[in-house]
C-alpha cells in the first residue's frame, strides 16, 4: 500500500466494549488508550435501522449515536482499538457494525444494574463473539462475587467473569488480557 | 485539524453537517463498501494537484499518514456515514488507498494471540 515504506501499514486488532448506559464505558477505554479517549458519531436514519428497531427514538427520523474509542499500538505492525458501545437494545445496529470482524468484546457489567446487561450478552451470543463479563464494583469495594453475578446474568461455563475498576488500567488491562486468552483457547481448541 | 478546532472557528454542528451531505448527493450509503472502522487509509502521493472541495481536501490532508476510519471521523469531525461516502468517492479517484487487516475476517493466528497478550501485559 505504501511502495515508498515510510509508514508502514499496521494490521489491526477490534475490540468492543458494550454496557449501559454509565457503566464505565468510556471510562474503561481511556484507561487503556495511548491517546486520549477518541470521539465520533454515527447518524442514525430510520434507514440505518429497521424502522421498526427504532424502539425509543420513535418518531425522530435521525439520531446522533456517540462512539467513543481508544487505541493501543503493541508495536509498529500491531494495533489494537477498542470502541464503547451502548446497551440499549435501540443500538444494535451499531453492534453489528462492531461486532463484525471482531477478535471479541468485554461486557461491562455494573453492579446497580445488572439487566442492563442482559440485550448484550444476548447479542454476542447469537453472533459467536467471544466475550468477557467485567462486573465494575461501583461501591468501591469488591464486594461482589464474580460467581453471584455469572448466576444473575446466567452466562455459560465458558464465560470469563471478573470483578474490575475502569478507572484502574492495571484492571483494565487484566480485563483485556482475559478476552484475549479466551480468544486464544478457541483457537487452540478449534473452536 | 480536529473536531475541537472546528468548534473553536465557529462552526455549529449543525452547519458543519449540512454541507458534507450536500457533498454527497444525499447519498447515505457508499457506492462500495471497503471501510469498516479500522481500515488504515492513506492519502495517495498526488501526481498533479487535482481541484478538490475543501472537505476532501481536509480528508487528505488528515491522512497523510495512515489512520484509521475511525480516527479519520474524530479528526475530521465527518459522521461515520458521511465520511465513508466521501472516503469511497476518493478512492474510486484514486486519491486514497485502503487497507484492511485480514484479521477482520480470520482470527489471528495463536503465535499472534499470544504474542498480543504479551504485549498487553507489558503495557
Ligand atoms: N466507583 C467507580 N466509578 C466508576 C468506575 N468506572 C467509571 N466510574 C465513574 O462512573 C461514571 C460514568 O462512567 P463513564 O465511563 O462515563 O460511563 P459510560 O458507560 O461511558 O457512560 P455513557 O456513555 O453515558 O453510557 C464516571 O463518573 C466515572 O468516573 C468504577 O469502576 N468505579
Ligand atoms: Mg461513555
Amino acid at each position: 500500500m505504501d511502495p515508498a515504506g515510510q509508514s508502514p501499514v499496521p494490521d489491526t486488532l477490534k475490540i468492543v466494549v458494550a454496557g449501559g448506559f454509565g457503566a464505565g464505558k468510556t471510562t474503561l477505554v481511556s484507561a487503556l488508550s495511548e491517546v486520549e479517549s477518541l470521539h465520533t458519531e454515527e447518524v442514525m436514519t430510520s434507514e440505518s435501522v429497521g424502522v421498526d428497531d427504532l424502539g425509543g427514538v420513535e418518531g425522530k427520523s435521525t439520531t446522533t449515536v456517540a462512539l467513543d474509542f481508544g487505541r493501543v499500538t503493541l508495536d509498529a505492525s500491531t494495533v489494537v482499538y477498542l470502541f464503547g458501545t451502548p446497551g440499549q437494545r435501540r443500538f444494535a445496529f451499531m453492534w453489528e457494525e462492531l461486532a463484525q470482524g471482531a477478535l471479541g468484546a468485554v461486557v461491562l457489567a455494573d453492579t446497580r444494574r445488572l439487566a442492563d446487561s442482559f440485550d448484550v450478552i444476548d447479542f454476542f451470543e447469537s453472533r459467536g463473539v467471544p466475550f468477557v463479563v467485567a462486573v465494575n464494583c461501583f461501591d468501591g469495594q469488591r464486594t461482589h462475587r464474580a460467581e453471584d453475578v455469572r448466576v444473575a446474568l446466567d452466562v455459560a461455563e465458558g464465560v470469563p467473569v471478573l470483578l474490575c475498576d475502569a478507572r484502574e488500567r492495571e484492571s483494565v488491562k487484566e480485563v483485556v488480557v482475559e478476552l484475549v486468552s479466551l480468544v486464544l483457547r478457541l483457537e487452540l481448541s478449534g473452536a | 485539524m480536529s473536531a475541537g478546532s472546528s468548534e473553536e472557528e465557529g462552526w455549529s454542528a449543525e452547519s458543519s453537517l449540512i454541507r458534507p451531505y450536500s457533498l454527497t448527493g444525499g447519498r447515505t450509503r457508499p457506492s462500495r463498501s471497503d471501510f469498516s472502522m479500522t481500515s488504515q487509509v492513506v492519502a495517495a502521493p498526488s501526481v498533479d494537484a487535482q481541484e478538490v472541495d475543501p472537505e476532501l481536501e481536509l480528508i487528505l490532508s488528515v491522512c497523510a499518514r495512515p489512520v484509521s476510519v475511525a480516527e479519520l471521523a474524530s479528526r475530521s469531525g465527518f459522521p461515520l456515514g458521511v465520511l465513508r461516502v466521501l472516503l469511497a468517492d476518493l478512492l474510486d479517484r484514486g486519491q486514497v488507498m485502503v487497507h484492511t487487516s485480514g484479521w477482520e475476517r480470520q482470527r489471528p493466528d495463536a503465535q499472534t494471540l499470544r504474542m498480543v497478550l504479551e504485549r498487553i501485559r507489558e503495557l
